[in-house]
């Protein structure tokens, strides 16, 4: 037996065993993993990109990478079923399985030397904090940062000392946050992410617009966007599907003929538009 | 060229046998299939198996690598073992081509698949000619030649109280010269065999299809599929799989086994979103996969026309039938 400490690069199935090494309670639902093996970061992916994460003698999924130090991968998990009902158990020290990392990424270019708008729903805002955080690092390459966000409660917002002491201290960047429902210390936007969009009403010029978050919440963000005038090449986003294999061979992940654990997870909305309306 | 009598032939890959080991097509509890060559295995030369022979290559429960754990701890180890070398003997053309197929989806676009990968490199290919296709048989509309597989290391046709043997590859060569004192120099060419009746429409299927996502077609051809999935269990280029976890105690090892599009959970996720959640989806997702979707990223058509799934659907979901419905969609 082996702990896997060297790449298995000849055979992409086969994971890296490593650790949580550190676990942050998001909300009641949300939890981050931070992960490491014993040679250090199990690999160095783009903003966007994708990481299998197992218990071993459990199951394995796919999850968005939603940021990284130099020597550990974070991933921030909703508890939604078998898989993260475990892992929302373990403690620090727990083995952890990661292959990776998977996908396209974010297209850095397409952003360099423009603002950009992040638009997070929920959950949906853990891999554009890769992004966010990839723009705070390298922030000579990008114009202004606006960054909107809603959960459906003060305490489902996830990411709160990025949100409200990380992310407003940046220069040239600005943090909106709304919640569905307001609580009696909450003093912030109560409302819907679209209306509340609508509302700030960011200018479309040299601007790209990265959205991830629920179905729904996508679906009108798009429709604020398109009357913002927004066109389908400036905005951005990352799908979700269910995944096996990850590397473009088990089958399920495809949208007509394009897979999203290779093509994807990430695409402009005009890659969208000429893709089946099956996702 | 060589020739071999039909008289000798058992003789033959028992001296096969005892160099490599040898798949050849038998019938088994009423199964046609491809197993291990024996002395009283029942031969099944006269038709192909309902039993593809992608298993040999891509097994229907493969085990890929195996776990300890204890307490917070774990370990795993590669189950990828490369085989001796082996010879699939009797591969029908249709077949052979799916591993055109097979090889593009497992072994291209960035990640090698090392299981599949280890079979293919160690398997040696025979194939058998069809002199007559089936009346299910339509691969000739795809462009394969019935009576030839240009893949195959060997080709071999029937030709009255004889099998021509002709090899195409490097190991087919090497073989048939280790086997030389069974066969006899023969001249000429190996024979054409029949066209196949059942014909279908190809040319320009994919661009044809491309638009007809949202027809309403699909509501119609859907509706006498029961999601059985066995097309997509029998068909030679279908691939998808499933990965799972036998844990037992300490222990336990993780797995694939072919998986199929036509069951719902196939695509459902965590958290109840399914993305193609009913048949209609399903049965869309099926056909255009074959016609449209592969065509498009491998620039090869997904279905080689080998008739199993019209042999063996239980509804009569006939794919012939589907593609002449579909080429009347204006």
């Amino acid at each position: 037996m082996c702990n896997c400490n060297g790449s298995h690069n000849d055979n992409p199935l086969l994971p890296v065993v490593g650790k949580i090494i550190k676990i942050v309670e998001e909300t009641p639902d949300v939890k981050t993993f931070h992960v490491t093996s014993e040679n250090g970061k199990p690999f160095t992916p783009m903003p966007g990109q994708l990481g299998m994460v197992s218990i071993v003698d459990v199951g394995e999924a796919m999850f968005s990478v939603t940021t990284q130090g130099p020597e550990h991968l974070e991933f921030a998990i909703k508890r939604v079923g078998t898989l993260t009902d475990v892992l929302h158990e373990a403690e620090v020290g727990q083995s952890i399985g990661v292959r990776g990392p998977y996908g396209n990424g974010f297209p850095i270019d397409l952003f360099k030397g423009k603002d950009v708008l992040f638009i997070g729903g929920g959950i949906g805002l853990a891999p554009v904090r890769s992004m966010i955080n990839y723009c705070i690092e390298n922030r000579d390459d990008f114009g202004k940062l606006t960054i909107i966000y809603g959960a459906r409660s003060p305490e489902d917002l996830c990411f709160k000392d990025d949100l409200f002491e990380n992310w407003p201290k940046v220069r040239d960047t600005e943090v909106h946050v709304t919640v569905d429902k307001g609580d009696d210390n909450w003093k912030g936007n109560v409302g819907f992410v679209p209306a509340f969009l609508e509302q700030i009403n960011p200018s479309p010029e040299n601007t790209i617009a990265l959205t991830c978050g629920p179905p729904i919440m996508i679906k009108f963000v798009l429709q604020s966007l398109a009357k913002m005038n927004f066109q389908p090449e400036q905005i951005v986003t990352t799908l979700e599907m269910r995944m096996k294999c990850g590397i473009g061979k088990c089958g399920r992940c495809n949208i007509g003929s394009k897979f999203v654990c290779l093509d994807g997870p990430v695409f402009t909305l005009a890659e969208l538009n000429q893709m089946p309306n099956e996702y | 060229m060589k020739s071999l009598s039909k008289a000798n032939l058992s003789q033959f890959l028992e001296t096969m046998n005892s160099k490599v080991r040898v798949y050849v097509p038998v019938e088994q509890d009423g199964v046609s299939r491809f197993a291990p060559w024996s002395q009283d295995c029942q031969l099944v030369l006269d038709r192909n198996t309902i039993n593809p022979p992608k298993r040999l290559f891509f097994p229907q429960t493969e085990e890929l690598y195996e776990y300890q754990v204890d307490k917070q701890d774990a370990s795993v180890k590669s189950l990828a073992v490369k085989p001796e070398p082996f010879v699939v003997f009797g591969m029908r053309p249709c077949d052979v081509q799916s591993l055109k197929l097979l090889d593009d989806v497992f072994l291209t676009k960035g990640y090698e698949d090392i299981y599949y990968k280890q079979k293919r490199e160690q398997g040696i290919v025979i194939s058998l000619g069809c002199p007559e296709p089936e009346e299910t048989c339509f691969c000739d509309s795809w462009g394969v030649n019935p009576a030839r597989a240009p893949l195959a290391d060997i080709m071999m046709i029937e030709s009255e109280d004889k099998y021509l043997l002709e090899a195409q590859t490097e190991a087919g060569e090497k073989l048939l010269a280790d086997l030389s004192g069974q066969l006899t120099d023969q001249s000429g060419e190996l024979p054409e065999g029949k066209p196949c009746s059942l014909k279908v429409k190809n040319e320009g299927l994919m661009e044809h299809l491309q638009p007809k996502f949202e027809d309403p077609v699909w509501a119609e051809i859907c509706r006498k599929c029961i999601n059985c999935g066995t097309c997509t269990y029998l068909c030679p280029t279908c691939y998808c799989f499933d990965i799972l976890n036998r844990t037992r105690g300490k222990q336990g090892v993780k797995y694939r086994c072919y998986d199929s599009c036509m069951y719902p959970e196939y695509t459902l996720m965590a958290g109840g979103h399914n993305p193609r959640p009913t048949k209609k989806e399903r049965v869309r997702q099926r056909f255009l996969h074959k016609l449209q979707y592969i065509p498009e990223r491998y620039q090869e058509l997904g279905c080689v026309g080998c008739g199993r799934c019209i042999k063996k659907c239980p509804v009569n979901l006939d794919i012939t039938r589907v593609i002449n419905q579909l080429w009347e969609v204006e």
